[in-house]
């Protein structure tokens, strides 16, 4: 028997080398995007690949790992391939791997006389794997070929030696091969030091003391885990959203969630099949979304690990947009990832609204656009994300202009920008009135606006929530519609929807007005003094606080006694 | 207020001479008071209790005991350090925020709020983002643009000023911030509605952002001058109240006060740019960590502060400690790191701190599951940890000391009497009735927690920035530092401390060790293919001779200024720059060109043949002040100490209990030697020195501590 104070410093001890690993990658990467977005995370697992600690930067990665490393394990043992003490696996196979093909694993064994003792794995969105286009995420692929270099579990280094021939392989088929073996190299680095703080331990502990405190952290995870879904009460709840499709029917997401005594069931069969878009969720990321979501109504410090997944059941059916398998497109799988959340918090709501909140943006607004300068004849390409609004909660208002749920990436400086691309911005502002109305309000988006200055370009749209608004909880009203447009040189406006392209000249302006949050509760009920701040602050127009909130405004003043009148009048009125 | 303590370094009192300086700390709990008599090289110190809600009361009520024993018209300058501005973000005090308002580009008023658009917490459904300083409905527009290159857009229109001079007059606003998008190139619009306002509303503060933080990126630029021009009333007034009270004491009013970078300004530079002392008071126990590196010839120290509520640390190499141009006051940490976007962004040059939850008074724990915990709450100093007998019922890192014989049932001189009975209640009820540990297993489980926290602390600011822990020295001070670290180092792997003398005053000695320092920059955003090293020569020397005329302004003599020219370049398609330090004079712009490569290969491992942009030019502009000596005896000769006592000591399970001798820090002499395991008692602190460890006290008082092989 482990005494309990040695677990919880050796859990401690896995945490914070799962972090170092992270610094590590970080620190000997080459790409911004890992550099400086830290979109990668690093985690540790024991020899069943069950996860001990994970350190991640960005929800997307949650818990996506634990999946990944069984099912990589698997299929390396259905192929009786053995790893030796300093093999290093890399592997991006969406259908193993379980997010897109950015994102490559890397896995190393860690042994102990002869067995392995447990396995450390860094996973990292890589800026290009080939692919149709620049950064590999096209709008437009229909299958998982036209994404770029699909790579199965294979062995990059081989008993501590690169292997050249993959090596070269591999670059080959990247538009940025300086970057990205750079990259390569830090993810194998973070491995290393993974490998070696796990040896620290094994020198403090000895091995079988240490699986016990493996066990016995799982075993204080699940408990933890069991003891806050028991405090919920029981239920059996469905719920539906949509994914907006640029043609044919919108896409399908549909949970059923059962909870019962401390386990819960979620089940996404229904959702639709998987479509010929890029917007296929692999599994791996239907289970980064449940568990962000889990995570935040069970309780937000919850450590993430095998325990945690014990008494939790994601079932979702191979070959839906929820489980996609090959050839799906995969590459824009965090707009779907986005309404997971939202379906899944939809149906909590039903149980236990008063701790979830209305629906957010429920997207990341991607917006890609490149061009030719005229002058120089040099070729420019810019992506970037916009945030919107967060939904309101019981008690508290929605969030203005905040990136939501499964994305929380920085925007770019506006003064960076106009430096570099023949762009000049417009506005980049708060959007008043698209927060839902409620007792407390959605948060609002935001409008970023900008002129074309040279030549002529071509705008990319992916976005979300054009059709479909984003919905309000306990008589809130729904977020306003997200518009992406463009406003020709002579006045003329052309939408793209909630997906499309367009060209764009000189003197052109494009305009994205993300949308606002859900609100939460009747506008009716709102504290008029909030009325009256958002007004003053120009969120919501006067004419708004009088009929959606039932508030008189008089000279900057609230007039109390007509917006009682009014508000008993409007209540009466409703209920007839 | 009561007169908590007076020692001098060598443990008798003097009447101090003709020219001394003051270094006033100010802290939650205490405000400490250093003394330094320059002719005589003798050190003074003062605790009172500090006076949070004026916290000027305490600094004038601890003068007015100094002056008893002390001439007005010696005291030379007082320098200073202060919690006010981070207290005041932080919504402590009940300070009231004054009322301020933004002038900005039209299209862009929201840039304030909207800030990197991240959200600070990930899993928290109930998360909130920083309340903007400025509200919506005071954030104005002027209708003018200036583009990336200078060049004027949308000319400014001064009627356009003026109305909001009248708008801002009727709502009675009390500062002013001007933040207009590429000021950093061409200020000529910001100049302009300055001016404007400055001549018809006398009476408010107006900062622009080309006068306090002349760099690209927009939202950190208005950021920076938003959180000044908040701040600028708060500090002028307090500043005036100061120095008034100083004036009716007497005292020259010559009032330094230290940046949230370790160096020292005057109070009026301060309130031109007073979010640049935000963070004075860690700073000053990092500068007085690193002189005694240097002072003692160590490469690599780590500074460890340890306190009641939590624990700092910070790496300092060659004497330097590391430095980030940018933090968020009013800020959450989480483990030790910031959590981005929780505060307010402040882009000044900063010393690089790890802070987690880990003080005397840090609250142990049960959770759920029945795991014990330590942290992140902590009892504070009211009520502080159970043994105090001030109604603490929770368990705290300091009752588990208490219970495991580390400090003594008296401290301070007698002041404060700790009750046994009362913290070993706490541990009993709080932890063994839900694990079923006994009191001693509990108590040590306690003290290794936060043993782990605070490791993984020194672990962020060493092995996170490349640097191995195991070839630093630890310098441990702050009252709880001398009883933590041997066991904290080895976990660390650690094998030598240095526990200066009075470690609870040892960051107010700082304050008298620190240089003047004035940090000037130029934002430029040039490719480096289009620049000549004349130019840049001429522009570094023209930023050299503000600099001096600054550092003159202070009755600095040319002969003790310094100046370090820095610059920041990236390659033209990435985000962040790198910072270098360059040659004076500049001969070649090649040699940007190689040291950029040369940074980028170290810190990216890679090096391309790209264009390179050079974004600002940067000088330090450092007057060296005479520092402290601090006293040293000559010629030492080993020898035993005497203990002055023994109790049982609990340390660990292999050692379990020892009888441990107990000394009297103030009657160890340079060349003392002390064998673990041991304790050393001490006015404010008690240093723990488990078996395996030696102690010998150095020519400065200093306990030297090493791990025996």
């Amino acid at each position: 028997m482990v005494d309990p104070i040695t677990v919880e410093v050796v859990r401690c001890c896995l945490e914070y080398t799962a972090e170092e690993m992270g610094i590590a990658l970080r620190n000997a990467a080459y790409s911004p995007n890992i550099k400086e977005r830290m979109d990668h995370s690093c985690a540790i697992f024991d020899a069943e690949g069950r996860l001990l600690a994970q350190a991640e930067h960005i929800p997307v990665h949650l818990g996506s790992m634990a999946w990944a490393i069984k099912k990589i394990l698997e299929h390396l043992r259905s192929r009786g391939a053995e790893l030796q003490p300093n093999d290093v696996i890399a592997v991006n196979d969406p259908f193993l791997a379980g997010t897109h093909l950015n994102d490559i694993i890397m896995i190393k064994p860690v042994f102990n006389e002869g067995n392995v003792v447990a396995y450390v794995a860094n996973r990292a969105h890589h800026v290009d794997v080939g692919g149709m286009v620049p950064g590999s995420i096209s709008a437009h692929a229909v299958e998982v070929h036209q994404e770029g270099l699909i790579i199965p579990p294979i062995k990059i280094v081989e008993d501590g030696v690169f292997k050249d021939d993959v090596l070269r392989m591999w670059l080959r088929n990247v538009r940025a091969p300086e970057v990205v073996v750079g990259d390569i190299r830090a993810q194998v680095a973070a491995c290393h030091v993974g490998e070696k703080r796990l040896r620290e331990l094994m020198e403090r502990y000895n091995v079988e003391q240490l699986l016990e405190i493996f066990n016995e952290i799982l075993r204080h995870s699940e408990k933890l885990t069991r003891l806050s879904i028991k405090k919920l009460p029981d239920f059996n709840v469905e719920a539906t959203d949509y994914l907006e499709a640029v043609e044919g029917e919108d896409v399908i997401i549909k949970v059923s969630m059962r909870k019962q005594e401390d386990e819960v069931f979620i089940d996404f069969t229904g959702s639709s099949p998987q479509v010929s878009a890029p917007l296929n969720a692999p599994m791996g990321i239907t289970i980064a979304a449940t568990s962000f979501v889990l995570k935040t109504i069970l309780d937000p410090d919850l450590v993430i690990n095998d325990g945690f997944y014990r008494p939790v059941h994601i079932i979702a059916p191979e070959g839906s947009v929820v489980n996609a398998k090959w050839p799906a497109a995969v590459g824009a799988s965090i707009e779907t990832a986005q309404r997971i959340v939202d379906v899944l918090y939809m149906a909590l709501s039903k149980v236990i609204p008063k701790r979830v909140p209305a629906a957010a943006c429920g997207s990341m607004n991607n917006i890609l656009i490149g061009g030719v300068d005229p002058e120089s004849g040099k070729a420019w390409v810019f992506y970037e994300t916009v945030a919107g609004g967060y939904g309101g909660r019981h008690g508290l208002d929605g969030v203005d202009a905040v990136h939501c749920n499964m994305t929380n990436t920085m925007n770019t400086p506006i003064e960076v920008i106009e430096g570099e691309l023949p762009l000049l911005f417009t506005r980049y502002e708060i959007r008043p009135g698209s927060g839902g109305a409620g007792k407390w309000r959605g948060g609002m988006g935001v409008i970023r606006s900008f002129r074309i200055l040279a030549g002529r370009a071509l705008v990319t749209i992916v976005g979300e929530r054009v059709k479909r608004r984003p919905w309000g909880l306990c008589g809130g009203l729904p977020g306003e519609a997200a518009k992406y447009y463009v406003v020709r040189k002579d006045g003329s406006i052309v939408h793209l929807g909630s997906k499309g392209s367009v060209v764009v000249h000189e003197g052109d302006e494009v305009v994205v007005e993300t949308a606002g949050g859900g609100g939460y509760g009747d506008p009716l009920e709102r504290n008029p003094e909030a009325v009256l701040q958002d007004y003053l602050n120009g969120l919501i127009a006067a004419e708004d606080a009088v009929n959606i909130y039932g508030v008189v405004i008089k000279e900057q003043r609230i007039d109390y006694e007509e917006t009682m009148k009014l508000r008993s009048k409007k209540r009466a009125l409703s209920k007839s | 207020m009561k007169l908590i303590n007076r020692t001098t370094s060598h443990g008798h009192a003097e009447a101090f001479a003709a020219k001394v300086r003051i270094g006033i700390d100010v802290g939650g709990t205490f405000t400490d008071f250093i003394v330094f008599d320059v002719k005589t090289g003798e050190l003074q110190r003062l605790k009172i209790s500090s006076t949070p809600k004026n916290p000027s009361k305490a600094i004038l009520d601890g003068l007015r005991l100094i002056l008893r024993r002390l001439s007005p018209e010696s005291i030379e300058f007082i320098v200073h350090a202060s919690t006010i501005g981070s207290n005041l973000f932080l919504g402590q005090l009940g300070l009231r925020m004054p009322k301020t308002a933004l002038i900005t580009t039209k299209g862009f008023r929201d840039v304030l709020e909207i800030g990197r658009q991240r959200r600070p917490e990930l899993y928290n459904v109930f998360f909130m983002k920083p309340k903007p300083l400025v509200p919506r409905r005071l954030r104005l527009v002027l209708n003018e643009r200036i583009g990336p290159d200078g060049r004027v857009i949308v000319p400014l229109q001064e009627g356009e000023v003026h109305s909001i001079v009248k708008l801002l007059r009727s709502e009675k606003v009390e500062s002013i911030a001007i933040c207009l998008l590429h000021s950093y190139v061409n200020p000529v619009h910001e100049r302009k509605a300055a001016e404007i306002i400055r001549k018809s509303y006398p009476e408010a503060y107006v900062v622009a952002s080309h006068e306090v933080d002349p760099e690209y990126r927009e939202y950190e630029r208005t950021s920076t001058t938003v959180v000044n021009a908040v701040l600028m009333p708060i500090l002028t007034r307090y500043t005036l109240e100061l120095e008034e009270g100083m004036r009716r004491l007497g005292v020259k009013p010559r009032l330094l006060m230290m940046l949230s970078s370790g160096g020292v300004v005057s109070s009026r530079r301060v309130i031109k740019v007073p979010a640049a002392t935000i963070e004075s008071g860690p700073a000053a126990g990092v500068i007085a960590a690193a002189y005694l590196a240097k002072l003692k010839g160590f490469i690599r120290v780590l500074s460890f502060d340890m306190g009641g509520t939590t624990a700092k640390v910070c790496a300092i190499t060659h004497g330097r400690p590391i430095l980030t141009s940018e933090f968020e006051v009013g800020g959450r940490t989480h483990r030790g790191r910031l959590i981005r976007g929780s505060g307010y962004v402040v882009r000044y040059p900063h010393i690089d701190l790890a802070e987690v939850s880990a003080g005397g008074g840090t609250i142990a724990w049960v959770d759920e599951a029945g795991r014990l915990r330590v942290g992140p709450y902590s009892a504070g100093a009211d009520p502080g940890p159970a043994c105090y007998g001030r109604g603490g019922l929770e368990p705290t890192v300091t009752d588990a000391n208490l219970v495991l014989g580390r400090i003594s049932t008296v401290l301070a001189g007698g002041e404060i009497v700790l009750r046994p009975e009362l913290a070993m209640k706490a541990i009993r009820e709080g932890i063994c009735k839900e694990t079923g540990l006994d009191p001693i297993e509990a108590a040590y489980g306690i003290i290794k927690l936060a043993n782990t926290e605070m490791a993984r602390a020194m672990r962020i600011v060493t092995v996170e920035r490349g640097l191995d822990p195991r070839r630093f020295t630890i310098i441990a001070f702050g009252g709880a530092g001398p009883m933590h670290v041997c066991e904290l180092a080895e976990d660390l792997k650690v094998d030598s401390i240095i526990v200066p003398l009075a470690p609870g005053t040892f960051s107010a000695l700082g304050l008298l060790l620190a240089d003047y320092k004035y940090d000037l920059k130029l934002c430029l955003l040039k490719p480096l293919s289009k620049l000549d090293s004349e130019e840049v020569e001429s522009l570094f020397r023209s930023l050299e001779d503000e600099g001096r005329e600054a550092l003159l302004s202070e009755g600095i003599s040319e002969d003790r200024m310094v100046f370090i020219r820095y610059a920041d370049l990236r390659y033209h398609k990435q985000a962040y720059e790198l910072m270098i330090e360059v040659p004076s004079p500049l001969t070649s712009i090649d040699i940007l060109r190689h040291r950029f490569i040369e940074k980028h290969k170290e810190v990216y491992g890679y090096a391309v043949d790209e264009e390179i942009t050079l974004v600002n030019l940067r000088i330090s502009a450092i007057g060296v002040m005479e520092k402290p000596k601090l006293r040293s005896s000559p010629g030492i000769e080993r020898r035993p100490a005497e203990a002055k006592d023994y109790r049982e000591v609990y340390f660990g399970e292999i050692h379990d209990w020892l009888k441990t001798p107990v000394y009297e820090r103030n009657a160890l002499k340079p060349g003392h030697l002390v064998e673990g395991p041991a304790v050393i008692e001490e006015y404010d602190s008690t240093t723990v020195i488990p078996p395996d460890w030696q102690c010998v006290v150095d020519e400065y008082s200093n306990l030297l501590l090493r791990k025996s092989r």
